[in-house]
């Protein structure tokens, strides 16, 4: 069984306990700390995203909401928020990864980790919430 | 899990160690400390991660941070990283900008 679901605060301050819930669910997936720590960054770049431009630059205030799903086959983390329609999951590579840091922005780089980070990084609209999933295969169970 | 995060001076090197957690919360206390380095003059800056669990793009961002504020003379050191801190920093192209190292090499890093 993974963790129970858990709505956090949509600020900064959800960060920490959310890397618990992510360790957690990658623990009962049997994960191992590396493919839990590629995870827990996919989740968190989403999550500070949600936090930081939906929410706090528009000033809206709400909540994140973390499930867990345990398949046979996968690991399934869906990561819910009420903000204004968005779609990470288009969200085009950076162009300038290959440039001098000196040269560089560096927007888009959560992103781009997120999607590196698990198997497949789904978006959907429903009702007033983003809802993203990130699915990881579970080891020794191919498919 | 915070960060913990602490700076030392010495042999004109700046050694900054994080533990922990280094996250879009926790990377002010990480460019507060890069900061304090860059008004030292020193000739390079050892990032000492062996005991940082987990760090996000936000700390990317702080090395970016660094890179700019320290000028191209001063050598970055990243020192000790965690396979998945090391990927991240691989991945993003900042291998070109760090010069990554196992164990502190004084040698390399004082002369």
């Amino acid at each position: 069984m993974g963790p129970d679901p858990l709505a956090l605060p949509g600020t900064l301050d959800a960060l920490d306990p959310l890397a618990d819930f992510v360790h957690a669910a990658a623990a009962a997936a049997g994960l191992d700390k590396k493919a839990a720590g590629r995870l827990h960054l996919a989740v968190d770049e989403v999550a500070t995203n949600t936090v930081t431009h939906a929410y706090g630059e528009r000033g809206l205030t709400g909540q994140l909401y973390l499930s867990a799903e345990i398949a046979p086959d996968v690991l399934r983390i869906h990561l819910e928020d009420t903000g204004p329609a968005y779609d990470p999951t288009a969200t085009p590579p950076p162009a300038d990864l290959d440039k001098p840091l000196e040269e560089r922005g560096v927007g888009g780089l959560g992103i781009f980790l997120a999607r590196r980070n698990v198997d497949a990084f789904l978006y959907e609209r429903r009702g007033d919430r983003n809802r993203v999933t990130f699915v990881v295969r579970r080891p020794g169970r191919p498919g | 899990m915070a960060l913990t995060s602490s700076l030392e001076i010495g042999n004109n090197v700046a050694k900054i160690t994080l533990a922990g957690r280094l996250d879009a919360s926790t990377a002010q206390q990480f460019r507060d400390l890069v900061d304090q380095a860059a008004a030292k003059k020193v000739k390079a800056v050892a990032l000492l991660l062996t005991n940082l669990e987990y760090m996000a793009s936000a700390g990317l961002r702080v090395i970016v941070f660094a890179r700019q504020k320290m000028g191209a003379a001063v050598k970055l050191y990243v020192v000790g990283s965690q396979p998945v801190v090391q990927e991240t920093i691989e991945v993003s192209g900042f291998s070109q900008a760090v010069t990554l190292m196992p164990a502190y090499d004084a040698a390399t890093i004082e002369k």
